[in-house]
């Protein structure tokens, strides 16, 4: 499935959440990340970002999409980051 | 299902933050989710430490390399995750054993040749009536498998068979750019060598990223003997899926005007895709492994990656005797 993850966390902990992300998801800008995961991905990927976060504090919220066909994206401005396959 | 990177750009891959990023000359970094990556093709000039390929082996990437022409080099093949002593014990005896042996050889064939003859059979329908001979003389070939005592005298069929099929491509490609006149290799002579050469090493390095992940041994195979060196199970397998996944792929590159004379070198060396040539070609391998199709064993879509690693599965079975292997056979 297609999962895009969207953080708001304390600055203290933003670097460790962006580390955490990273392991799993593309970066594509400050605070956002998509990619394509299973579901054991994405359980490890929350049970990861749950040992880092503060419950009372931190915020992290995922969009999930069946396949990437059935979402479109749209930017304005530049485009950042994203999927790549080839560098 | 964890996903190929291809590096054609020069830099350098290390290990940060628990994840891989890419460093080009400019100093811009590229991370990469590693979690989700199979393997790692490597087509440009590379820098890394020993800290990198620990980190790869800890995370089960395999690291395949091509040089300069696109051509393998060879792979950084992390040691054996999923070891079965038991499983290699019997790789090992259905080798020794001859009879055992050429039972699974003949079914390489057999599924290589089957797939040629459904790619033939689409171009028939499609209106190229004269290959019908060749679908003939294919069969011919076909019945003369049984007969074989010894897995060099297949592989000389198996020889037959693809030339015969070989024959079939100018009448499907139909392009002044694209002629086939004869195959050859090491240096491919003309652009649909080239292309021939470029997607089999594809296949070859995609089959050994599979075989990675089960618990057969790659330097085991069946119809290739086995040599002090090469991987050989790669290549058993990948005859089974070359007209479907590659020989498809190039008709359809090269029908649809995707890829142009324009992109090819040549040199003394022979005739080589160009960097853009290699990129479109792989984008749309990456898009054809990526195409799920209906699979009536398993009652659901596969990706066309995943009938790989299935008939590795069956293979595990054959050797284990739980049941007989079938070749993967495409249904149109």
């Amino acid at each position: 499935m297609f999962v895009i993850m969207a953080y708001d966390v304390n600055v203290e902990r933003v670097t460790k959440v962006l580390h955490v992300g990273r392991r799993y998801l593309n970066w594509v800008q400050n605070s956002l990340l998509e990619g394509e995961l299973t579901k054991a991905q994405l359980a490890r990927l929350k049970a990861d970002l749950h040992k880092i976060i503060n419950d009372e504090q931190d915020s992290v919220v995922f969009y999930i999409s069946r396949r990437e066909q059935y979402l479109e994206r749209q930017t304005l401005g530049l485009n950042k980051g994203g999927q790549t396959t080839m560098i | 299902m964890r996903k190929p990177i291809y590096i054609f750009s020069s830099g350098t891959l290390e290990r940060q933050q628990n994840t891989l990023v890419f460093k080009d000359g400019d100093g811009k970094k590229r991370y990469m989710p590693v979690e989700t990556i199979a393997d790692i093709h490597v087509f440009g000039e590379l820098d890394f430490n020993k800290r990198l390929l620990e980190f790869l082996t800890q995370n089960e990437i395999t690291l395949h390399f091509f040089n300069h022409y696109g051509y393998y080099i060879g792979s950084f093949y992390p040691r054996e995750y999923y070891n079965s002593g038991y499983l290699i014990l019997k790789q090992a005896e259905y080798y020794l054993d001859i009879l055992k042996r050429m039972d699974l050889a003949k079914k390489f064939v057999y599924g290589a040749i089957n797939n040629m003859n459904k790619v033939l059979e689409y171009y028939i329908r499609r209106g190229a009536e004269e290959l019908s001979t060749t679908l003939e003389e294919l069969s011919h070939i076909s019945s003369a498998v049984e007969t074989q005592d010894s897995p060099e005298a297949l592989m000389a069929i198996e020889g037959n068979a693809r030339e015969i099929y070989y024959s079939a491509f100018d009448i499907i490609t139909d392009s002044e750019d694209f002629s086939f006149a004869k195959r050859t290799r090491r240096p491919p002579q003309n652009r649909l060598n080239a292309l021939i050469s470029f997607g089999n090493s594809l296949l070859y390095v995609t089959v050994l990223s599979e075989i990675y992940r089960t618990h057969l041994d790659p330097r085991i195979g069946f119809l290739h003997s086995t040599n002090f060196r090469r991987f050989s199970l790669n290549l058993d397998v990948a005859e089974v899926f070359k007209p479907i996944f590659v020989d498809r792929l190039i008709f359809s590159l090269i029908n649809k005007n995707q890829l142009k004379a324009k992109d090819f070198s040549t040199g003394v060396e022979g005739v080589f895709l160009s960097e853009s040539g290699r990129q479109t070609f792989i984008e749309e391998w990456e898009n054809k492994l990526k195409t799920t199709i209906d699979y009536p064993p398993l009652k659901r879509k596969v990706s066309y990656r995943s009938l790989i690693r299935l008939d590795l599965y069956k293979i595990e079975k054959h050797l284990l005797g739980d049941k007989p292997y079938e070749p993967y056979a495409s249904r149109w």
